[in-house]
């Protein structure tokens, strides 16, 4: 699981630093917790949050802050309710992605990106879940 | 998992963070983020180049020729218009080629972190310069005599420029043909306006914008003459203070993968 959140988060952040304002780091992140619910993610969270600041020109930290507090949340709402559900990712990606994009100060098409985000995030979702099964198996 | 568990790595990485970005927001960082920097800039153009390359396979050639002829003759017109005026001031005969070349430095845009293609275009361009070859914040940044942006970060070896489109972005501009004077504000998107014109100014629709020179004593700034774009509509109304123009750059700025940065004026 670490090998393959560390090749996904790699690819994310790639897309991300070079080309797409879409956070596929964040969506990354957060298909991962859902399906793995493991302590390491923050450690990822931290690290690729890091790089991510460095390659954007975004002040170091901003990203990793944001990357744990959101996992934080996660796993205190997942505590009470079930969070391996489409709706439940649907809706976190689109909220933490509407958080993330204000926060890092973008302003084109917010909203649009912030949609865009939640849809891609439920086909990671669906997609690494698909991918870790078969893993397991 | 365990809820104090994931607290406490809540809490750990959590300070780091705070931590990090506190030193980061006063600088002690600065050292270490150029580094950094240096190390994943190849990464981030080789990516970039290939994303560039995959986006223009789509792009009808002809159509690219006919941008290109178009630029280069709206070059020829600024040019000539520039000359005219010379001689009516009966200044010299010498043509000044504006920006010098011995001025630029060239820059590969290694990343357009704001840029989803289709839907959105760049409002900030990362390029493979910084510090160590000159580069500062406030520089303008070029393509033949088009403007594109102004630097506003800066690490050793690369740097971050503002686009002439990005809503934070505002300066002093100039019509060609009737001269009058203004404010351009990029709006996102390719959008710009042209603002704050006096009414009594006129505006001519096809007419070019230039940049009217906000360069200050070190050297630093937008030099004059250069082209912002293009008149689209304009839009006067008689109870307003000023009128406004819609303008729109000549330059594609999702296609850029080469620009100028005009790091001595």
């Amino acid at each position: 699981m670490k090998v393959l959140a560390f090749v996904l988060l790699t690819i994310a952040l790639i897309l991300e630093a070079s080309l797409i304002t879409i956070p596929f780091v964040f969506l990354g992140l957060l298909c991962l917790l859902v399906l793995s619910r493991r302590n390491w993610l923050f450690i990822f969270a931290f690290a690729f949050g890091l790089v991510l600041d460095l390659v954007t020109f975004k002040t170091l930290g901003a990203s990793s802050a944001f990357f744990v507090i959101f996992l934080f949340l996660v796993l205190l709402y997942q505590s009470k309710f079930e969070i391996a559900t489409n709706a439940f990712v649907f809706f976190a990606s689109f909220l933490g992605s509407f958080g993330y994009l204000l926060l890092l100060g973008y302003n084109n098409n917010i909203l649009l990106q912030a949609i865009l985000s939640s849809i891609i995030g439920l086909l990671l979702f669906k997609s690494v879940q698909r991918f870790s099964k078969s893993l397991v198996i | 998992m365990q809820k104090r568990n994931f607290v406490s790595y809540f809490l750990i990485f959590l300070a780091l963070s705070l931590i990090i970005f506190g030193a980061s927001k006063i600088g002690l960082l600065k050292p270490l983020d150029s580094l950094g920097k240096g190390i994943l800039s190849p990464f981030q153009a080789l990516t970039y180049g290939t994303f560039a390359k995959i986006t223009e396979l789509g792009s009808n050639p002809q159509i690219e020729g006919l941008k290109a002829q178009n630029l280069a003759l709206t070059k020829k017109l600024i040019d000539q218009s520039k000359l005219i005026a010379d001689n009516k001031a009966l200044r010299d005969q010498f043509q000044t080629q504006n920006p010098k070349s011995s001025n630029l430095i060239e820059a590969d845009v290694i990343g357009a972190p704001a840029f989803i293609p289709g839907i959105s275009v760049p409002e900030t361009l990362i390029l493979d310069r910084g510090e160590s070859d000159g580069v500062k914040v406030g520089q303008a940044v070029v393509y033949e005599d088009n403007l594109i942006g102004q630097v506003v970060g800066t690490s050793l070896f690369s740097a971050n420029v503002m686009l002439v489109t990005n809503p934070s972005l505002s300066f002093t501009a100039k019509t060609l043909i009737t001269q009058s004077p203004g404010v351009i504000k990029g709006q996102g998107g390719e959008e710009m306006i042209l603002d704050n014109v006096v009414l009594s100014d006129s505006l001519q629709k096809q007419d070019m914008v230039l940049t009217k020179g906000d360069v200050n004593a070190s050297g630093l700034g937008l030099p004059p003459d250069l082209v912002v774009g293009k008149i689209n509509a304009i839009s006067k109304n008689p109870s307003d203070l000023f009128q406004k123009a819609d303008v729109k750059s000549l330059i594609d700025f999702s296609k850029l993968t080469k620009v100028f940065v005009i790091v001595n004026y």
